[in-house]
């Protein structure tokens, strides 16, 4: 059953829609909403079964909040999320339970992403007694067989999490996370609390996992490089929004909205002969509780003009591929 | 600009210890290197490896209980630090070597203003009377590019971004013209783009000054920017040191170059990522011999490198290794090189 | 493990784990001061035990302190080493009796405390909203009022009543009133911890998985916080036992045994004679457990909490 949806949803697994996610500020005695965050205004995407889509962006641009918000940790504001043809957002509470099967998460900080009092054996196996899939013995080698998928061993079962070292505990994340043998899962920040000489057996690990499995991945991050190796898509946030969208080869050869160039310049290489133009942004990201009027980078753009004050351009095709659409007015 | 490469900071053989519930950890063993004037040293290195510690050391600002410099000898121009009293250590911190830190967020106090905290720190090492400090906050707030200076100096550490206050920490750091500035994972926190913002202003108040720096990271593309000369730690000890050019044209400690090897970079086109085995060693238990023997493609095969701590050695003028086999590992990597040509 | 179809892979034996309960207690026995007011204290609850178990088997030592032993107000000697008081009673006797009194009153009145406060500060916090207000709103109530005067009004209410045709008399009326005045410090502190807590990964990462509420608290979230709640036991068991001293000594205790505040009470009149060791034995056995608990108290969270563990 399973290969006949593939080839049906082949196209797209995942499709966001003008997801919104804004969150009340309150104030006063009797708590009165006077303002809201903006932390998603409008996003939209897809991911085809199997691919990786990459969300960059800096801290506060919401990136963070689209992953939450798809696994419906945080309420969506707008929008809609459909997942193999349904709509997960008005999926009644039943229903949401049997879809997390499918849609699960990688967690950034390894040390607070798995519960020091319990035992690798119950973090990894959690899932399977919350969904009644299998107790006992049966559960035991299940997780067994996860934890060596992961390149853990069976002794690590009754161990606890602080016995274990960085990369180690995020091997122990990504184990629960495929316990339910999901389709699709958020990667948020997986590797970037990681000591350097880890990140790659991570990624590798993610890769390899993703082409054994079918796994589509939604890649939360803010390292350009690292994304630029995983994804086969990349989707640049800025202050909740999506302000360029293209294939990873196409993005990163031929970039064109100013913020994603800046970005780009702005990653010190680990090489010396390397050193390439830089484009400096001056001052730092708005708030989003009082975002810029028109296009939100206008105040650090270099290219900024008058219309860029007042107007926000939609996401349009920029170049030569109507695959790759950016939103600015002074790119073409 | 004749004499700007005499050495400013000299550390010799260096051992910190801990001594912890868990057990004896020895963070930083036997570490030697100098600091010349005028340039900027990078130490890298992941978690554990002793490159904040080293740091600490040299403010003398190691915690007792549970931590002790129980050998070694820092010079700072001349002067042997370890031996002086903690009079003259406290003279010496912020007026000739001052530190900035890793979260910008936590070294500011937060009750009181920015102009506050910059002003207390001058009067601390220079007799100014108030306005003359306050003078002073405004033009070294100026001169770390913060826009508006008379405005913001009194403002809260909690109204700026986080920029801004690795911006005042810098300018705190810089208001007594200190020689030394050791800096300690100042952009970790920070976001690429400010980041950015952040390594090119030290790099020009560097040039400006003539002031040396200590630049603690973990991210080699920090390194490649901004240091003249390199020192990669592994495991509480120097694995390599040399210029930075040196170092990323032609790494010579197998740790050094798979982590070079590692690394995703833009535009480069990879199935997959080259990968460093096993896991970085908790303090508490560190390998014997060779500390980076189990990981390394050599030494977890070599009875040596699994028993015996490998000397730094000096390979080519200004670059010493501390690896057994370093020596043949220049051929081959020679021969690798011209493959690639 | 003894299925015959046991598959390959489990034939590796699993490493047992160092849980950080088992980190916390190695911690605590490398402390010898806390070890020896570990003892102190597991003596006074032997003797506790020794005296409830006594009176059970109706066995004479110690529960018959009301025989007299001796002439009144004999000084400390070698058949009365805590001397006697105006009826010829051994002290010694009803200093072992008090210290069951006290103990029995000080561990149920923490109990109930932990029971009410545990459920009350961990559904505070983790729903929010309404029931949230709703407790903050009855915890600042009660505290807002004086502590003792709050166990006196509590303890003139529950006195001779008779709930459930259960009779509430003496050390009883003087736990409940205790207990039920006193979870406000719990709570508060399960609240607190628990609106930390609820926003970690792991809290979200169980979310994500499908777990329901009732179980992040209970198996996420509760156990993460119990060692606040063993903490504040020991700490507060002290101040239980002082509560208890308070209500005895003004008479809302018990009446017709032995308790350490009632001896305090009765030797006030005898201290101005010169007869001081009633209240020398009392306030001695008092401020040795209370100085035990509270150096064990505090090793107790130097060696549980998590926020001081490197590494």
């Amino acid at each position: 059953m399973p290969s006949n949806i593939m080839s049906e949803t082949k196209k797209h697994l995942v499709e966001v829609k003008d997801l919104k996610t804004h969150f009340p500020i309150k104030a006063g005695v009797l708590s009165r909403t006077v303002g809201h965050v903006k932390a998603v205004d409008g996003v939209s995407f897809t991911i085809e079964a199997g691919k990786t889509l990459g969300l960059v962006g800096e801290s506060g641009c919401g990136k963070t909040t689209v992953g939450r918000t798809l696994i419906r940790l945080i309420p969506p504001t707008a929008g809609a999320f459909t997942f193999e043809g349904e709509d997960i957002f008005v999926a009644s509470t039943g229903r949401m339970k049997a879809i997390r099967r499918d849609i699960q998460m990688m967690f950034q900080d390894p040390y607070g992403s798995l519960n020091p009092r319990m035992t690798v054996e119950t973090i990894v196996g959690e899932a399977l007694g919350v969904h009644r899939i299998s107790t006992g013995n049966k559960r035991r080698d299940r997780v067994v067989d996860l934890l060596k998928k992961v390149g853990l061993s069976p002794e690590h079962l009754n161990r606890y999490p602080h016995e274990f070292s960085g990369g180690q505990r995020q091997r122990i994340g990504i184990a629960r996370a495929l316990a339910l043998d999901p389709k699709f899962i958020i990667c948020d920040e997986p590797v970037s609390a990681l000591d350097v000489s880890i990140q790659s057996q991570i990624i590798n690990l993610m890769q390899d996992l993703q082409s054994q499995l079918n796994l589509t991945y939604l890649f939360i991050a803010h390292d350009l490089a690292v994304v630029e190796h995983i994804s086969d898509w990349v989707a640049v946030m800025y202050l909740g929004r999506i302000v360029e969208y293209a294939s990873r080869e196409e993005l990163y050869a031929n970039p064109k909205h100013p913020y994603t160039r800046a970005l780009l310049s702005a990653i010190p290489e680990p090489d010396p002969t390397r050193r390439k133009p830089r484009i400096l942004l001056a001052g730092e990201v708005p708030s989003p509780s009082n975002p810029p009027s028109g296009c939100p980078f206008h105040p650090r753009c270099p290219l900024a003009e008058e219309q860029c004050r007042h107007q926000i351009q939609a996401l349009l095709p920029k170049g030569d591929s109507d695959q790759h659409v950016a939103a600015c007015w002074k790119v073409k | 600009m004749t004499d700007t490469h005499h050495t400013l900071l000299s550390i010799r053989n260096l051992s910190t210890h801990f001594y912890t519930e868990q057990g004896l950890v020895k963070a930083v063993q036997d570490v030697s290197f100098d600091i010349p004037a005028g340039r900027t040293l990078a130490v890298v290195g992941e978690s554990g490896c002793g490159k904040s510690v080293t740091a600490l050391s040299v403010m003398r600002l190691i915690p007792w209980p549970p931590g002790k410099i129980v050998a070694g000898q820092i010079l700072f121009e001349g002067e042997p630090l370890l031996d002086a009293s903690e009079n003259r250590m406290r003279e010496i911190r912020g007026n000739d070597i001052a530190m900035i830190f890793q979260e910008p967020m936590t070294s500011l106090n937060p009750v009181f203003t920015v102009g506050n905290q910059i002003v207390e720190a001058v009067k601390l090492h220079q007799k100014k009377s108030g306005d003359e400090a306050r003078a002073i906050a405004v033009e070294v707030m100026r001169k770390v590019g913060i826009a508006d200076p008379q405005r913001r100096v009194d403002e809260y550490p909690h109204q700026m971004s986080g920029g801004m206050r690795q911006r005042v920490m810098i300018a705190m750091a810089l208001c007594c013209d200190p020689k030394l500035l050791i800096a300690d994972e100042p952009t970790t926190a920070l976001d690429v783009t400010i980041q950015a913002q952040i390594l090119e202003l030290l790099r020009d108040l560097q040039k400006k000054r003539n002031m040396s720096i200590m630049l603690i990271t973990h991210d080699l593309g920090v390194v490649a920017e901004n240091a003249d000369d390199v020192v990669v730690m592994y495991a509480s000890r120097i694995a390599e040191t040399a210029t930075a050019q040196q170092l990323f044209e032609k790494p010579l400690h197998p740790y050094t170059k798979g982590l070079l090897k590692s690394l995703p970079r833009l535009g480069e086109k990879k199935e997959r990522l080259d990968v460093i085995g096993g896991n970085v060693p908790s303090p508490l238990n560190f390998p014997a011999g060779c500390k980076f023997h189990p990981r390394c493609p050599i030494g977890c095969n070599d009875k040596r490198c699994q028993t015996d701590e490998p000397p730094l050695k000096e390979m080519v003028a200004g670059h010493c290794v501390a690896c057994w086999y370093a020596g043949q590992d220049i051929e081959k990597s020679k021969d690798a090189l011209k493959h690639n040509e | 493990m003894t299925d015959s179809i046991q598959t390959t892979k489990n034939l590796q034996k699993p490493i047992k784990g160092r849980s950080l309960w088992i980190d916390a207690i190695g911690r605590l026995r490398k402390r010898k001061l806390a070890m020896i007011c570990f003892g102190i204290i597991l003596f006074y609850v032997f003797i506790a035990c020794y005296v409830q178990v006594a009176e059970w088997t109706g066995s004479s030592w110690p529960t018959n302190w009301d025989e007299s032993t001796g002439q009144k107000y004999e000084s400390p000697n070698a058949q009365n080493i805590f001397g006697t008081d105006i009826f010829g009673y051994s002290i010694l006797r009803k200093v072992l009796y008090g210290t069951k009194i006290s103990l029995q009153v000080a561990f149920f009145a923490s109990i109930l405390s932990i029971l009410i406060g545990v459920p009350m500060g961990a559904a505070a916090g983790y729903f929010g909203g309404f029931i949230d207000d709703v407790i903050v709103w009855i915890y600042s109530t009660l505290s807002s009022i004086p502590y003792i005067l709050l166990i006196l009004a509590f303890a003139l209410v529950l006195k001779d009543k008779t709930p459930f045709g259960f009779k509430l008399a003496g050390a009883t009326t003087v736990y409940l009133a205790i207990g039920l005045t006193s979870w406000v410090g719990i709570c508060r502190l399960i609240r607190g911890e628990i609106l930390k807590r609820k926003e970690s990964e792991y809290v979200l990462a169980a979310r994500a998985m499908g777990c329901s509420g009732g179980r992040i608290i209970f198996k996420h979230l509760l156990p993460n916080t119990f060692h606040i709640v063993i903490i504040t036991f020991s700490l507060r068991f002290m101040s239980f036992i002082h509560a208890e001293v308070i209500l005895s000594f003004l008479g809302l205790g018990e009446k017709d045994k032995p308790s350490w505040g009632a001896m305090i009470d009765s030797a006030r009149l005898d201290l101005p004679k010169g007869y001081w060791w009633e209240m020398t034995a009392a306030t001695l056995a008092i401020l040795i457990i209370s100085l035990a608990l509270n150096i064990f108290g505090d090793a107790l969270r130097d060696c549980l909490d998590p926020k001081l563990r490197t590494d």
